[in-house]
């Protein structure tokens, strides 16, 4: 029975009997009561009196009855619509919850938490959060650092230094809040605010941002700023009736050439080949539609790809991935939940924690798209490669793990597992995928 | 192949997460039917008990007329008591059936997706995760964050807040040394029952620590009061507290000022028993309402996390990305692995690396001179972005320029 089955379940439990019925004979046995006792009190006689309770037995042990009969009908819906739901989540296995690598923890998740809030841009809940999630025993530590606004703690990377240097963690402290949430909200303000400008495609923040930072975005290899200001080329290129802005010299072709004088010059040597692309499109401007040129001037989905871009770009100077980890981990949880499930299952009577191995003992497919890192299985000795026994390259271009090698290997020298070439082991040479 | 098989939905298996998320709205029902009864039972036997006996007493003469007034009256006024409360649960019964149908309906849209990259599929994960967020929040006791959280995302109807919002009030009383709202909580209309039919113990911890607060203050007013209370309420209990009560008897023995040098007793007055009476509470009441004894989040997370991380996450050499097939042009740069980012990096490194039995690596691999090896591809387009002469490339990561005679193809069985 699947979940779809439970919703028409749910829609007979939704018009099955309620406690309203049991409200309405509660309302009964009132009013009978209430009549019995103006009765005595208009009579006021003894004899009447003993009458009327005597005949008030039986309506209110019915009525009382009828309660009950009430409530036994909420009761037996509330029991089918139950077993429904038990039927429609058996056999899936019960949650993982004997080892909870996470409990210790908290600190951790909730500085998560705080920068997922803060990067989706929910800045009221963050600092609600932050307030709440404050450890009450750390406050009193906290004034010090408050006070003297320090450097953020996640380091933006310098001109000089490479890319690599960029995801410190390290340099933030692991208590709660003291990572600086302020600077970083700061951070997403800004890009928030760029963003919403692209949408009403205004790319001068963007631009403005892209050249601040341009020294960074070349070393990530990020056109960024090109591309931006090639876009806003073609922008004033198509002219007031497509842009809508003011039909001036700053418009239109006149002011796309104008921008491309003032801006293209610092791109000349990357980009040269593009750039004389878009300015012999000057040449068709009257019919760009039937042009060689109509491709590049196509920007139906520009905005949108730059606005991508944009917020890569920029979280990933803060050295943070483009999409909330939060989110993606959760997604990814559920995905590979499932065979998780299955093997505690199976192993809950060995009592085997699986948190505490360094690698897990079953599989758990994701989609490509949350691979993010080179994977290199030992085609030996079908392991992964790691620091301790990294992979190596023999010198006939095949790739081995190196312990693998070191015990193919007789003495000092090898023979390809993959090709007929025999070598000595010292030519292996270590390589990072 | 491979990845649509990955991406495809498993509409049952991907719920487990979710099975709380509508079995709570059913406990809640359920519990609320127990206590409309256990009303009903209580009163509905009064009256009849009561308006028999006065009908006994009438027919024999030994009640007045006005006092049979007096009677009905306190017979209405117990009957229109039970009318508001039942009136109280019949809307507490409106509000969970909206829980509960919103929380289907939630749930069957995933039935729409059939692939986890559909844009429908992003927007029903994100509400899974505030959902999970939430429900973490209102777990650590960080009500106010959870409240807003659910309504700036309007998810309130798929987010218990209230019966959180009571137990963390209970919780805290514990905390700050009170035990008097959870016994009422424990005792309060069908509980009890309940409570014993899972053995709990949380009552008799309860009122344990009622005892040891009892003697620690040690009254000179009410000398025998620690006695009375044992004797009501753990004496009765010896058969299977057999322990405690004897050290409960052995506690009066036992000035707080002594007990340091004996352990048993040292512990009993410990403070940090509040800690784990207020523990034990949230248990009790969390599986009470079968509800996991983690927070979701925390399951989530741990699966998530062993799945997507690799031994290059932790790795002292800085690591190489893979370049995931579906990037765009503009986006030669991998981004940054979820598992590096600051954000989990630290959280993932207790848990174990996923499992891979093939190896995952870009296409046409090309090995550097100095060791690093990346996709043929991605370093033409990295060598042209960087405007870079035809002969030459450039490391991705290190930013080293070779000539690119200096190649050297890398093969992966």
């Amino acid at each position: 029975m699947s979940l779809l089955e439970l919703q028409s379940e749910l829609k007979k439990f939704n018009q099955a009997s309620k406690l309203t019925g049991a409200v309405q004979d509660v309302d009964r046995l009132i009013e009978v009561l209430v009549s019995a006792r103006e009765e005595v009190a208009a009579a006021n006689d003894p004899h009447s009196t003993s009458l009327t309770l005597t005949k008030l037995q039986n309506p209110v042990s019915a009525q009382l009855d009828a309660i009950n009969t009430d409530l036994g009908r909420v009761h037996k819906s509330q029991n089918a619509f139950y077993k429904s739901f038990a039927r429609a989540f058996k056999d899936r296995g019960t949650l993982p919850t004997d080892h909870d690598p996470m409990g210790s923890q908290t600190a951790l998740i909730n500085r998560a938490i705080a920068m997922h809030l803060l990067r989706e841009g929910q800045f009221g809940v963050a600092t609600t959060f932050i307030k709440e999630a404050q450890p009450s025993s750390q406050t009193t530590s906290q004034p010090s650092s408050q006070s003297q606004p320090q450097t953020p703690s996640i380091t933006i990377s310098r001109p000089d230094t490479p890319p690599d240097a960029m995801i410190t963690d390290a340099a933030i402290p692991s208590d709660l809040m003291a990572f600086q949430s302020q600077a970083l909200q700061e951070k997403f303000a800004a890009m928030y605010s760029t963003l919403t400008a692209l949408k009403r495609r205004d790319l001068y923040p963007a631009i403005q941002w892209a050249r601040e930072n341009s020294k960074e975005l070349e070393a990530r290899g990020s056109n960024l700023e090109f591309e931006l200001c090639k876009l806003q080329f073609i922008w004033l290129f198509k002219g007031p009736f497509f842009n809508g802005l003011p039909a001036t010299m700053e418009n239109g072709v006149p002011g796309a050439l104008r921008y491309a004088r003032e801006n293209f010059a610092s791109f000349q040597q990357r980009h040269l080949r593009e750039i004389q692309r878009l300015c012999c499109a000057m040449v068709y401007s009257q019919n760009l539609a039937d042009s060689p040129y109509r491709t590049l001037f196509d920007i139906t989905l520009a905005f949108d790809e730059v606005a991508s871009s944009f917020t890569r770009e920029f979280c990933s100077l803060l050295g943070l991935s483009a999409e909330s980890p939060l989110y993606v981990a959760a997604t990814a949880g559920a995905l590979a939940l499932p065979n998780l499930v299955k093997w505690t299952g199976i192993n809950k009577a060995k009592n085997t924690e699986w948190t505490t191995q360094n690698e897990l003992a079953f599989e758990t497919p994701l989609p490509k798209s949350m691979l993010y890192h080179s994977i290199f299985v030992c085609p030996v000795s079908r392991g992964q490669t790691t620091d301790a026994n990294p992979p190596v390259i023999l010198p006939c271009g095949h790739v081995l793990a190196k312990e693998s090698l070191q015990k193919l290997a007789k003495g000092s020298r090898y023979k390809c597992p993959y090709c007929p070439s025999e070598g000595v082991v010292k030519d292996a040479k270590e390589i990072i995928l | 192949m491979g990845d649509l098989e990955s991406s495809k939905i498993d509409h049952e298996n991907h719920l487990l997460l979710d099975q709380p998320l509508i079995s709570l709205p059913i406990e809640l029902l359920r519990k609320n039917l127990r206590s409309a009864r256990f009303e009903v039972e209580k009163d509905g036997s009064y009256v009849k008990e009561t308006l028999k006996r006065t009908a006994t007493e009438s027919v024999s003469g030994r009640i007045s007329p006005p006092d049979v007034i007096k009677t009905l009256d306190s017979m209405i006024a117990r009957m229109r008591g039970v009318k508001r409360k039942l009136t109280a649960f019949s809307d507490e019964e409106k509000r969970l059936h909206q829980h509960e149908e919103a929380r289907v309906k939630h749930l069957a849209e995933l039935y729409d997706m059939y692939s986890i990259d559909d844009v429908k599929y992003e927007g029903w994960s994100r509400t899974r995760l505030d959902r999970l967020l939430t429900d973490y929040m209102l777990r650590q006791g960080y009500i106010d964050s959870a409240r807003a959280l659910a309504e700036r995302r309007q998810m309130e109807l798929l987010v218990d807040v209230d019966t959180f919002e009571q137990m963390n009030r209970i919780r805290q009383c514990i905390l700050n040394g009170s035990v008097q709202e959870a016994l009422t909580w424990c005792t309060a209309g069908d509980t009890k029952k309940e409570l014993r039919k899972m053995d709990s113990n949380l009552e008799f911890m309860l009122r344990y620590q009622q005892y040891i607060e009892i003697v620690r203050n040690r009254s000179r007013i009410n000398p025998g009061e620690a006695l009375a209370h044992a004797r009501k309420h753990l004496y009765p209990y010896i058969s299977t507290y057999n322990k405690e009560v004897m050290h409960a008897c052995g506690l009066l023995a036992m000035l707080p000022e002594h007990a340091d040098r004996v352990e048993a007793y040292r512990e009993l007055y410990s403070p940090a028993r509040w800690q784990k009476l207020a523990d034990l509470f949230t248990e009790t009441h969390n599986s009470l309402l079968s509800l996991p004894s983690i927070p979701l989040l925390h399951i989530a997370l741990s699966s998530g996390l062993s799945a997507l991380k690799t031994p290059a996450c932790h790795s002292i050499h800085p690591n190489s990305a893979a370049a995931p097939s579906h990037h765009t042009s503009l986006s030669l740069a991998a981004s940054v692995c979820p598992i590096c980012s600051t954000e989990l990096n630290e959280l993932a490194r207790n848990v174990p690396h996923a499992l891979h039995s093939k190896s995952h690596v870009e296409p046409e691999l090309r090995l550097l001179p100095n060791g690093r090896v990346y996709g043929l591809a991605r370093l033409e387009e990295y060598a042209k972005k960087a405007g870079l002469s035809e002969d030459k490339i450039k490391d991705l990561r290190t930013g080293e320029v070779y000539g690119a005679d200096e190649l050297k193809k890398v093969f992966i069985s």
